[in-house]
């Protein structure tokens, strides 16, 4: 058994088998009567004392747990084999089959549940052979939803296919591959079903319209209990206690049982261990950076993780100057998207930035407060995201969360704001502008939203924008027009861009430099032009092998990029380069100046300089 | 509105009307699908069997005898116009009963509503921005138990702690707003807290979950991106974001919160639709038991339906 259900399926377990057992465990007769010790306390052979009628509590305890367990298990799996058939058969059939057995089943949920299970009392009276029947009725409709849910997702799987291509009867593919394979979440339905027959059998006995007395129940000694309420305020302590126990220890039961049945609801993010923040590390010394606007140094994110602290971008350095577009790219998990949201501060709460410096503007956005980064950002740092959808609020409408924007930075009055927004609107090419304003971003296209976002991020004229793979969730002709739009920005603002991709031809179409980077680190930058003409990193000349190029068919590079937590010690890309020598496994190798601006991490860089040209 | 928009609404609403229409039918039918004599069922309370003569008035009473469809029909106009029969204890209008105890059970269940978002909300709010936290960790735990513990429950060990032990306030009664305001209010706090406690625990758990889900979206990261204050990405781009699943929950809750007012009404003897309902229930007095499960299934019916459409209202991807 799993280890998350040891400890509820042990309460459960012990309820159940005191429950059972209750014939043997020597208890006296719950039902026998005896006036004179009303009420009395706890003594000899009655450990919990007697009830208003001098009857043994402890005893009708244990007795009452199984008439309340005995009623919810019978109906919960009547429910169960009821609704699992209807449901099934519903799923299998389609048709109108599908609307008798599944559709129809919904007007039960149209009541109250114990209005409905009144109205049958009603007609049949009281007593436990009427409450099964109730709430077995009652518990159908979930069993047929959960059986028609699974079994429609699973008539699409392979395997059924097959069996059914085979020629197996339904009947037999519906009890031998399907009911298996829908056994989790019908388990799950029948632990919720009997912790809600449990409270509804004690609400309706409390009711005394549940369990007949003299029988002991729950439900009836809490009822039972209330007129003596004043002179024995214990009787009413010990059945609502038994209750409780019993339905928070199902309760767990059915949550553990959820998470360990369907691990998509499990939460999966770790609590972030406190790494301490190093000292930032001594200022950097290069010369080109010096005048740029933004200098990355030596950055590095850190994960907490249960294994220990993984590094998915490990000391990378850039810089952006003025008016220059950078090119950061990668394959996807190079760490490029970290590497940009780390220097936002931007990360999400179980990554950390543990080492490295970010000049901006004089100041190291790393080592910044939150406040003053606040003020940063969407400023004089903005960002533009891959997923424009994902990253608009789906309830505003797009004007007012560009006005939220421009407004966040300065004061500006509400028509202002708009004025500002309308123009920024036309900047974007945005036909139509003053109408889209009121429109809610389901209501644009793809292309358009991203125009929004890149609004928003130009609000404040930044000095540095940066731009995470911002076409790659749009149309091939959607992504040229951005692309021009983000140039053309550039030029008209003079601000910086790091434009973040994973396609050669972009980096090609907009970029100055280039930084390349692979498993968390930077393996090459350099000018666009040299860097194509000439890689010095056999990554580099991987990838832009791979770049389709006209008539020649591209190639691809083998295998993927290793994941954080298994980086090797060596060269991280050996494992993939066809020039790789055993000297480059063995040590970590150095990102050293190659050529005039030019970086490269390879020790073979200068053999590669002297191979045939990548591109033609 | 546009045209669209009232065509989605007609939509919604004539969806409820159908439901409605089936809610009736099947309390209708349920009399009629129990095997046996419909009259010797009604009267057979403690096993003895009725006399003849009894089981011919009942069966003249509830126009047995007339062929199903017409029955069907004069129950259908009935409550079309309002008319839900009569008491068979007391031949007094089932409707006119429920038009008296129908507002008392509104007003609780209103109360209800209002304490169980009132502590619900912010408090789940709370506990996902200090997700780990002391706070989260109380208030985790004491939902967890309040969802546990059944309403009547908590009703009685309310009187027993307030009334019984404490005697802050009385067990419970009734006193007209008209009559004495104060005494009104005292009397509706504890059954109102009683019936809140499992709405304030799933509304807790649900924004929780809710806020901590919306908390890792791109949009809020956008929203820091463009350096917008922590209230205002808090209050703007996570809180309300956060409503619409909470709203669903309210929802899918008030059956159970409508089955909790009749055990709480009980509980402090609030004269409500539970007391006739209970009483007709032990007596066999189906017209009186039926009138007051349509009377509270419409209203559960009428609930989601505000719910679908305040939905709609709070994300405007599912408006038309």
């Amino acid at each position: 058994m799993n280890r998350k259900l040891v400890m509820p399926g042990l309460w459960i377990g012990t309820i159940l088998v005191v429950a059972v057992a209750a014939p043997v465990l020597g208890l006296p007769d719950p039902v026998k009567q005896d006036i004179a010790r009303r009420l009395a306390g706890p003594m000899l052979g009655s450990p919990l004392g007697r009830d208003e009628f001098g009857r043994d509590v402890l005893s009708r305890l244990i007795w009452g747990a199984r008439t309340s367990l005995a009623v919810a298990f019978a109906s919960a799996f009547i429910a169960a084999a009821v609704g699992t058939a209807l449901g099934m058969i519903g799923a299998w059939k389609r048709g109108w089959v599908e609307w008798m057995t599944v559709r129809s089943m919904d007007v039960v949920l149209c009541f109250p549940p114990i209005l409905l299970a009144l109205l049958v009392v009603t007609l049949l009276g009281p007593g436990a052979g009427t409450l099964i029947l109730v709430l077995s009725i009652l518990y159908i409709p979930g069993f047929v939803r959960v059986a028609y849910g699974e079994v429609l997702s699973m008539r699409a799987n392979d395997y059924v296919e097959a069996v059914r291509a085979l020629g197996a009867p339904t009947s037999r593919i519906l009890l031998r591959t399907v009911l298996p394979n829908i056994a989790g979440p019908l388990l799950v339905q029948v632990s919720l079903c009997v912790a809600a027959a449990i409270v509804l059998e004690s609400g309706l006995s409390f009711l005394g319209l549940g369990v007949v007395p003299p029988s002991p129940s729950w439900g009836l000694m809490i009822r039972g209990a209330r007129t003596t309420m004043a002179q024995a305020p214990w009787l009413l302590l010990w059945p609502c206690g038994a209750l409780t126990l019993t339905i928070l220890g199902m309760n767990l039961f059915c949550d553990r049982l959820r998470d360990v049945v369907d691990p998509r609801t499990t939460s999966v993010r770790s609590r972030p261990r406190l790494i301490d923040r190093l000292v930032p590390g001594l200022l950097p010394g290069h010369d080109p950076a010096r005048d740029a606007v933004l200098a990355v140094d030596g950055l590095t994110v850190g994960i907490a993780t249960p294994r220990g602290v993984v590094k998915p971008v490990e000391g990378v350095g850039f810089h952006v100057r003025e008016g220059e577009t950078l090119a950061i790219v990668g394959e996807s998990g190079s760490g490029k998207s970290l590497t940009a949201t780390a220097i936002l501060g931007l990360l999400p709460p179980v990554a950390q930035a543990i080492e490295g410096t970010a000049r901006f503007a004089g100041r190291d956005l790393l080592s910044l407060d939150e406040e003053a980064r606040r003020r940063l950002r969407g400023g004089e740092l903005a960002m533009v995201f891959q997923d424009p959808m994902s990253s608009l609020n789906p309830v505003y409408r797009v004007g007012d969360q560009l006005v939220e924007a421009i407004r966040a930075h300065g004061s500006v009055s509400p028509e202002q704001a708009r004025a500002r927004a309308l123009e920024l609107f036309r900047k974007v090419g945005i036909a139509d502008p003053d109408r889209r304003l009121d429109a809610f971003p389901h209501e644009m296209s793809g292309g358009m939203r991203q125009r929004v976002m890149i609004a928003m991020a130009i609000a404040n004229n930044p000095r540095v924008l940066i731009a995470d793979e911002p076409t790659t969730a749009l149309d091939v002709t959607v992504q040229a027009q951005i692309l021009t739009l983000l140039k053309d920005l550039q030029t008209d603002n003079g601000m910086a861009l790091v434009f973040i991709t994973h396609s050669l031809s972009v980096v090609a179409e907009i970029a100055d430099r280039v930084c390349v980077m692979y498993a968390g680190q930077v393996v090459e930058d350099g000018p666009v032009g040299a860097v194509f003409h000439q890689p010095r990193h056999p990554y580099t000349r991987a990838l832009l092998a791979a770049t389709p190029e006209g008539d020649e068919l591209p190639t691809g590079i083998g295998g993927v990029v290793p994941l954080p937590q298994e980086f090797p010690t060596g060269c991280r890309f050996a494992e993939r380069c066809g020039f790789a020598i055993d000297t480059c496994r063995a040590a970590p190798v150095a990102l050293r100046e190659v050529d005039e601006g030019r970086r490269a991490r390879c020790i073979r860089s200068d053999e590669m300089a002297r191979l045939p040209e990548a591109v033609a | 509105m546009n045209g669209k928009a009232a065509k989605w609404l007609a939509r919604r609403i004539g969806g409820s009307l159908l439901l409605a229409f089936l809610v009736v039918t099947i309390v209708f039918f349920t009399l009629h699908l129990v095997p046996g004599d419909p009259a010797v069922l009604l009267l057979s309370t403690g096993g003895a069997a009725p006399s003849q003569e009894q089981v011919m008035r009942l069966r003249d009473k509830l126009g047995l005898d007339r062929p199903l469809i017409e029955q069907y029909w004069t129950f259908l106009s009935g409550i079309v116009q309002g008319d839900l029969g009569k008491s068979l204890q007391d031949d007094y209008p089932v409707a006119s009963e429920i038009a008296l105890r129908l507002p008392r059970t509104l007003e609780l269940i209103f109360a209800a509503v209002i304490i169980g978002l009132a502590v619900g909300f912010p408090s789940g709010v709370k506990a996902a921005f200090g997700h780990g936290g002391w706070f989260d960790r109380i208030a985790s735990g004491t939902a967890a138990l309040l969802m546990a513990i059944p309403v009547f429950v908590v009703g009685t060990l309310l009187v027993l702690a307030f009334a019984v032990q404490l005697r802050w306030m009385p067990a419970g009664g009734f006193t007209p707003f008209s009559q004495d305001p104060v005494k009104h209010l005292t009397l509706l706090t504890l059954p109102a807290l009683a019936i809140a406690k499992g709405l304030a625990a799933t509304v807790f758990r649900m924004t929780k979950a809710s806020v901590l889900d919306v908390m890792t979206r791109d949009h809020v990261r956008t929203a820091r991106a463009k350096g917008l204050t922590p209230r205002r990405i808090t209050m703007r781009h996570v809180v309300r974001n956060a409503l619409s699943p909470v709203v669903t929950v309210v929802g899918l809750q008030i059956g159970t919160l409508l089955g909790g007012t009749v055990l709480v009404e009980y509980v402090f003897n609030w004269p409500g639709l539970s007391s006739p309902l209970i009483k007709a229930v032990e007596g066999r007095d189906y017209p009186m038991v039926a009138g007051i499960v349509l009377t509270i299934s419409g209203l559960f019916l009428l609930i989601n339906l505000i719910m679908d459409l305040l939905y709609a209202v709070l994300d405007p991807r599912v408006r038309p």
